[in-house]
């Protein structure tokens, strides 16, 4: 009945965290600047919500490596990024990103005066996926050599924040700048060029993701065989013949969102040691495993 | 290909880093000064995330972020003293979540030494008498004291916030701040 009049849509919701979330960087500064209100600082490279520090697992991870000093508040401040893409995968990257929202909002742009179709957009340089391991471990082990970190000028995220603090707090914008419109120009090129094979972070979020709870399902007896999903996967994955299940899926759920049969869900695997033995219990959720009815 | 590719752009990547020796160079020098509390230049570039957090909770505006032209230094926080000094308001140190910027009091500030060109300053010349840095200084009477009206800096006390360089008249600036604990010979 209400599947007719509104299906539930995640690009939607997906579009509305990015905004919140871009708002969220953009407001910021503001508010320290004008209203000297600093419970929230930074962006997404660190983050400080009054006592509780979020630290970018990348560049944690990196200035630990180069210095070799750890430093407590820096690996605490990594732990909650790092718990959400032990269970959460890339989602990070999908639904956080500054970079994702300028991606999604030129999509939009797109889509009205272009007359942009995912479905039948055809990338023009397609690479191996696995370019990705490459970057993130060609970026470590160059910052490594160097002595310097590189992720100032490589982690969109952070690139995208700096940028919006140095315009609003000194009204000039910084030369790396120009970094973001490349990677938004090769997004005309490839849908996520950047996400996808350059982004030293979301390689280690998709590292880090790999064994993760949230998948998407392919029911194979629903499925069809269409082919919508693989197309307007964002990173170009086969979906259809198990893409989301490999760790570069971020779980957007534009799949899910496209499928025309519902054989794409989202779904939670439950931990090995809570699993039911019977393989249909579809409600039952974690804890008592309710032995009948 | 790709990996071809990603050799090619490695080894560019080399040569563009390595060719001028200017973007490995730190950017430290007389009155370029790192914020307070910062761990030893060697270290600096490596530890620090470049999240900035530091340049938004400065008041003042004092703190300042590199940009590309400084090369590996990119991100990193400077204070410019002659444009804006640093008054010592102490927040960045709280913010840094790497400890680059370490919690250190008002008064274990080590920026830098304030050094008196005494060719320069008008009272040790003898043309006239000027207190302004003794009169800026935060900490008065201690870091800078009069010797027979004329500014003389007791390093031990100096934090080097560069107030004192900020508040004199003369240009060339009189009284300017070395960054001698930055190139502290680190162990």
């Amino acid at each position: 009945m209400s599947e007719r009049k509104k299906r539930f849509r995640y690009r939607r919701w997906r579009y509305f965290f990015l905004s919140a979330a871009f708002l969220l960087i953009l407001v910021t500064p503001i508010l320290n600047l004008y209203f000297h209100f600093t419970f929230v600082q930074g962006w997404y490279q660190s983050l400080g919500i009054g006592r509780l520090w979020i630290v970018s697992p990348l560049e944690g991870l990196e200035s630990l490596l180069i210095s070799k000093y750890i430093y407590l508040p820096s690996l605490i401040g990594m732990l909650i990024p790092v718990i959400v893409a032990l269970y959460l995968g890339r989602v990070f990257c999908s639904w956080v990103c500054p970079i994702s929202f300028l991606h999604e909002t030129l999509d939009r742009i797109r889509r009205r005066i272009f007359r942009y179709n995912p479905v039948t957009w055809k990338d023009r340089l397609v690479l191996s996926l696995r370019v990705l391991w490459v970057a993130l471990i060609g970026e470590f082990l160059l910052s490594m050599i160097l002595g310097f970190p590189i992720f100032v000028f490589v982690s969109p995220p952070g690139l995208v924040g700096r940028e919006l603090m140095l315009g609003i707090i000194f009204h000039t914008f910084a030369l790396e700048g120009f970094i973001i419109l490349v990677i938004l120009l090769l997004h005309l090129v490839t849908r996520r060029f950047y996400c996808r094979y350059l982004c030293p972070l979301g390689g280690l979020l998709a590292f880090l993701g790999q064994k993760r709870r949230l998948k998407v399902r392919l029911k194979s007896k629903k499925c069809s065989g269409c082919g919508i999903c693989e197309k307007v996967c964002p990173l170009g994955l086969p979906v259809n013949r198990g893409g989301s299940y490999s760790p570069y899926c971020w779980n957007c759920g534009e799949c899910v969102d496209y499928c025309p049969t519902g054989a794409l869900k989202f779904y939670w695997k439950r931990p090995y040691y809570l699993k039911p033995t019977s393989e249909e219990t579809p409600k039952a959720r974690s804890g008592n495993p309710l032995p009948d009815e | 290909m790709d990996r071809r590719l990603f050799l090619k752009l490695l080894a560019g990547g080399l040569l563009v880093s390595c060719a001028p020796g200017e973007l490995a160079s730190s950017p430290i020098k007389t009155n370029v000064l790192r914020p307070p509390g910062a761990i030893p230049e060697d270290f600096f570039a490596s530890r620090c995330i470049r999240c900035g957090r530091c340049a938004e909770s400065c008041s003042y505006r004092s703190i300042k972020i590199l940009d590309l032209r400084h090369g590996f230094y990119a991100g990193t926080p400077v204070i410019y003293v002659e444009r804006i000094p640093c008054y010592l308001c102490m927040r960045c140190v709280k913010v840094c979540p790497t400890g680059t910027l370490q919690k250190v009091s008002q008064k274990e500030v080590r920026m830098g030494l304030a050094r008196v060109n005494r060719r320069l300053c008008v009272t040790w010349k003898g043309e006239g008498i000027c207190r302004s840095c003794y009169n800026a200084c935060p900490f008065r009477e201690q870091a800078i004291k009069l010797d027979r009206l004329r500014p003389v800096v007791v390093p031990e006390v100096c934090v080097g916030c560069g107030l004192c360089t900020y508040a004199c008249p003369v240009t060339p600036k009189a009284i300017v701040i070395e960054p001698v604990y930055a190139f502290k010979a680190s162990k």
